[in-house]
């Protein structure tokens, strides 16, 4: 059993074999984690795998089927103070259809007494929010840019953003970049994120979670999940040479050109070896690694090896 | 209370559509009895006689028909449109239930001031200058200001509380949940009124003691069954 600090104290969240059921079928399967407070988590994986799920839980927003959660030592089912220090706004997010931009700004503010007006006012005219317009007629970029506006200047010491850059443009995104990590350093908070844009978010991230069928099968600090695997590309037969016996986690061929992420780091002689034979070789990116894991599966990947950090006690 | 508050804030933040529309709707019926009032005048005389005075009096039943429909409506909006907003800012569903609840209040306390006032409206103009009995009525107790008031306040806690149940069993059990949960709602009025039928005489002696109040009393129990039954189904509600 894990010794959960005292109630009240910022410890993060603790997930103990969560489980989530629709039906007959299992979206969630024994998560077990624990999140220290004050970090950047990215919640990476495929389309399905039960990211917003695993928020909507830890929020409360939907039952769990099984397991515990807590947030600073406390269950936040119908905890209002708890619940009061979380902001989740979803990917698709129900507002009030009647409720403009500028209504919902003024609505979020009576919910957290940290609401930073002033950052809500800049970051609405920096992503261009138009004020007067109604919540069901902004465009989907306009939406993720509401919904960071409100995550953002709500201050809340557990802040869940579903899939953020949906719809945004390049500099849109560029601006939620700069705005989370200013926020962040100004009024440090847990932050959950999940992300498809996985390349694109990884410099914001601390540490990953990436969920596969239902599971975590990967936990581990952003950083090191980088040099936990790398990629090597060029002629089919040279690389084939090159990789040897080691595990490859996923391969793509266009033509006579081989592309493969290796598990491991590359060593000295890959580099000279590669040099040799015309191979590029690079540090997998956390989007290579996320859908090596989504093409192989828990059965193609020795997950457990990449775990920096177990998940499971 | 200060986490009902703020939802209670949500609900009002469209102050007109849940403080003055349903008094709005009130005058929309006065008007229309005056256009009926009218078309009788024209029809026989002008101010309208003491027989068909009496006739609007007991049967003018506009005041108590015209406002469910918009606060049931009214309500089932309000559980679902702030419902997700509220959670997703950090409310738990117990405080939104309530401060929803507490809107309802609001909205129901509005309704029947505005019956009262223009109840007044019309014993101060002698029934609108002719003859036109929309509040004055035997629905509303015939001129009571404190029966008018309650009645009216009932009925719309009912038809709100009414449309919170059907949208909260909507939010926690989806489209099936909602269906079944009229079709109960359904089934015991039928079953209350075949009981009633049944026991004419031990229901109408319970009646004749509750006497102007029976309607009053009635509705009262049917609105906090409906708000028992939301409290239930938001429990469960989730997005």
């Amino acid at each position: 059993m894990t010794s959960h600090p005292p109630a009240g104290t910022p410890s993060g969240i603790v997930l103990e074999h969560v489980t989530k059921r629709f039906g007959r079928t299992e979206v969630l399967t024994d998560i077990s984690a624990v999140l220290p407070p004050g970090r950047i988590y990215g919640l990476l994986g495929a389309n399905g795998v039960g990211k917003t799920t695993l928020m909507s839980l830890v929020c409360n927003h939907t039952f769990r089927s099984g397991g515990t959660v807590l947030i600073d030592g406390e269950d936040p089912a119908e905890n209002p103070v708890v619940l009061g220090r979380t902001c989740f706004i979803r990917e698709d997010q129900p507002y009030n259809d009647a409720f403009k931009v500028r209504d919902v700004l003024s609505a979020v503010s009576w919910f957290y007494p940290d609401w930073d007006a002033a950052l809500a006012e800049r970051l609405a005219d920096r992503f261009h929010l138009p004020h007067r317009t109604t919540c069901k007629k902004l465009s989907r970029g306009q939406r993720s840019a509401l919904a960071i506006v409100i995550s953002l200047a709500s201050r809340a010491a557990y802040t869940f953003l579903d899939e953020p850059y949906l719809g945004l443009d390049p500099s849109a995104r560029g601006i939620f970049y700069d705005e989370l990590l200013l926020a962040y350093s100004e009024h440090p908070r847990t932050i959950v994120m999940s992300t498809h844009l996985i390349d694109e978010a990884a410099g914001l991230l601390e540490e990953v979670l990436v969920l596969h069928e239902g599971r975590i099968v990967l936990r581990a600090d952003a950083d090191e999940a980088r040099t936990s695997a790398f990629v090597a590309r060029g002629l089919d037969s040279a690389v084939t040479a090159l990789v040897g016996h080691r595990e490859v986690l996923s391969e793509r061929r266009l033509g006579s050109i081989l592309s493969v992420t290796v598990r491991g780091a590359r060593t000295a002689d890959d580099e000279s070896r590669a040099r040799a034979a015309n191979i590029a070789l690079e540090a997998a990116s956390l989007q290579e690694l996320v859908a090596a894991i989504g093409i192989g599966g828990i059965g193609g990947v020795d997950t457990e090896s990449f775990t920096t950090q177990r998940t499971s006690r | 209370m200060t986490y009902a508050r703020r939802s209670l804030r949500l609900y009002l933040a469209n102050r007109s559509y849940v403080t003055l529309i349903p008094g709005g709707i009130l005058v929309i019926m006065l008007a229309m009895s005056l256009v009926i009032g009218v078309a009788i005048g024209m029809a026989t005389e002008f101010p309208l006689s003491a027989q068909i005075q009496e006739g609007m009096r007991e049967n003018n039943g506009g005041a108590v028909y015209s406002i469910p429909g918009f606060l049931i409506s009214l309500g089932a909006l309000a559980v679902n449109r702030n419902f997700a907003m509220a959670l997703a800012f950090g409310s738990t569903r117990r405080h939104f239930w309530l401060g929803t609840l507490m809107g309802f209040a609001l909205t129901s306390g509005a309704t029947a001031a505005s019956a009262v006032v223009l109840l007044a409206l019309e014993k101060a103009t002698n029934h609108w200058f002719f003859g036109v009995y929309a509040f004055d009525v035997a629905a509303l107790g015939k001129g009571d200001y404190v029966l008018t008031f309650a009645s009216v306040f009932v009925l719309a806690v009912l038809s709100l509380a009414l449309g919170a149940l059907f949208g909260t069993a909507y939010r926690a059990f989806g489209t099936k949940g909602a269906l079944l949960t009229g079709l109960a709602a359904a089934v015991l009025v039928v079953a209350v009124t075949l009981l009633s039928a049944s026991n004419k005489e031990t229901v109408g002696s319970w009646l004749g003691a509750l006497g102007v109040w029976a309607a009053v009393v009635v509705a009262a129990i049917a609105a906090a069954i409906s708000i028992a039954g939301s409290y239930a189904a938001n429990r469960l509600a989730r997005l």
